[in-house]
């Protein structure tokens, strides 16, 4: 019994960590495949980032960033696709902007794939309620130049034709911009919090990945954005709060079970450690002929 | 059209998975096609996205009578000649020129955003929103307080000094722990995220759980074999 045990201690301790791979593989494939249906709460976060968009009334113009490659999409697609649909379902008129050269694939990722029927739906029509510029935010000095003189700096859209006689024709400066809403993913775009925000005053809201949240969360404290939606969670959160179910709560299962697998792996990882590894390395330091 | 479409679908849920062969830890030729095929289409998309740029914003104001772009034009060019060692120097002056304008802006902005409002947004009053409000704005306060104390170095830690260094670095484990929380999440959120993508429609299931599969067989049949490695960049 004795050796039996030593022998699990030890199991635990030197398992090869491929096996965690593949039940992570499993435990995510399995609720896509068999959805169980676990609930979810709304956090006060989120709660926060939808009163800001409805601040938002009919016919306000959004700047609308996607700081984004396309794997950082992944996680925050949920909260595109609710965001967007909050915008679309109210009128509210958007100029994407992209700061990322991967940009381009969620033009056709989101707009045609998720939002087409949508926007049939509410006769949400290019040039009259949406425009994409393309990659206009590669930098801060473009941000800066479409901030100060947007009409001097913004001709055309990313197929190379005229905004001229659209709703854009109202932007003159960040002024005119009724709220920056950023989809980004590491620092994003500070160039919209320096020159847009600082300038004129213009409230932003961000959805931003997991693994940046704690630097989004001190520019939430210091009221330089307004309001945030974290990761793929805050996604489905919303998408509760919109009565719009989505990629988010289908992903909320196997959320959930993934992160039981690591609390999991974490106690077997630290029983291992104090249990084998730590006695093994001692036992070695007692023996060790000094 | 539509078969075009289901092919590059079956392609991207295959080339995906040859991708996942990384967390096998072995070298296969698998994953090396599949990372080098992302890196080429991704500069690709970087050099097509530069030029979209130029091309909406310089050409289109040259055509429009902006001559301002002409020296901006000069500028960028010169930038090129950074790849020719003989003549590098000249792309000195359009990155010092780059270098200033940055400086520029981010003394006038990240003073305020970086440190001011950081600063501000710490030394708040700490009675008129509630007992959480007052909890939470303690936690920081004090959490700032001695974890700045953690990394005085100029002195001997001792005394009061040595408690609120100690208590400063127990509050760091905390956050380290929060962050790695945070980061699990994120990285599961983006791995649940494009294991979605994989699986809905629900008529790519069983296609994504074959190429999983036959993708896991090749790349144990080329390690037992030892083409593998061999193979692999």
């Amino acid at each position: 019994m004795g050796k039996e045990g030593v022998n699990l201690l030890k199991l635990m301790a030197t398992y090869d960590k491929r096996w965690g791979y593949l039940l992570l593989f499993i435990l995510v494939l399995l609720p896509m495949i068999k959805p169980i249906g676990m609930p979810i709460s709304v956090s006060e976060l989120t709660k926060e980032y939808y009163e800001q968009l409805q601040t938002l009334e009919e016919g306000d113009i959004v700047l609308d960033s996607w700081s984004t490659e396309y794997s950082g999409y992944m996680e925050l697609k949920p909260g595109m696709i609710a965001t967007h649909k909050y915008f679309i379902k109210n009128g509210i008129k958007i100029f994407i902007c992209l700061g990322h050269p991967e940009g381009l694939a969620l033009v056709g990722a989101l707009l045609e794939d998720e939002l087409k029927g949508y926007m049939e739906a509410y006769d949400y029509t290019y040039g009259e309620d949406y425009i994409i510029l393309g990659f206009a935010l590669p930098n801060q000095a473009a941000t800066l130049a479409m901030a100060t003189d947007f009409q001097g700096s913004v001709k055309v859209d990313w197929k190379g034709d005229s905004i001229k006689g659209t709703f854009l024709d109202r932007v003159e400066t960040g002024a005119d911009i009724d709220m920056i809403a950023d989809f980004t993913t590491a620092a994003g775009n500070p160039g919209l919090i320096n020159h847009i925000v600082l300038t004129f005053g213009t409230p932003m809201i961000q959805n931003q990945i997991g693994v940046s949240l704690p630097g989004s969360y001190m520019n939430l404290d210091a009221g330089l954005i307004t309001g945030l939606l974290a990761s793929t969670r805050g996604g489905s959160e919303l998408e509760l709060l919109i009565k719009e179910p989505g990629p988010g709560l289908i992903a909320m299962d196997a959320f959930t079970l993934g992160h039981y697998l690591l609390i999991i792996l974490i106690v077997i990882g630290n029983i291992g450690f104090f249990g084998w590894t730590k006695k093994v390395s001692e036992e070695m330091e007692s023996t060790t002929i000094r | 059209m539509e078969q075009w479409a289901f092919l590059s679908q079956i392609f991207q849920i295959f080339i995906a998975f040859c991708l996942f062969t990384t967390l096998y830890g072995k070298g296969n030729p698998l994953r090396s096609w599949a990372e080098y095929s992302y890196l080429a289409a991704g500069t690709a998309m970087s050099v097509m996205w530069a030029w979209t740029y130029i091309r909406n914003h310089a050409v289109i104001g040259l055509q429009a009578g902006e001559l301002i772009w002409i020296p901006a034009i000069i500028l960028g060019l010169m930038m090129w000649f950074r790849i020719y060692p003989k003549y590098s120097y000249i792309s000195r002056i359009p990155i010092a020129f780059t270098i200033g304008i940055g400086m520029a802006w981010t003394i006038r902005t990240q003073i305020f955003t970086q440190f001011i409002s950081q600063i501000s947004a710490t030394i708040v009053p700490l009675f008129d929103q509630g007992p959480m409000w007052l909890f939470e704005r303690t936690v920081i306060a004090v959490g700032i307080i001695t974890m700045m104390s953690f990394f005085l170095y100029t002195m001997e830690i001792k005394g009061p000094h040595l408690w609120s260094a100690t208590f400063g670095e127990y509050f760091m484990y905390l956050a380290f722990g929060a962050v790695f929380a945070g980061t699990f999440m994120g990285r599961l959120g983006l791995f649940v995220g494009h294991m979605q993508s994989y699986m809905f429609p629900v008529w790519k299931q069983p296609y994504t759980i074959g190429i999983a599969l036959l993708v896991f067989v090749v790349m144990l049949a080329l390690e037992r074999t030892g083409w593998g490695a061999k193979l692999s960049a």
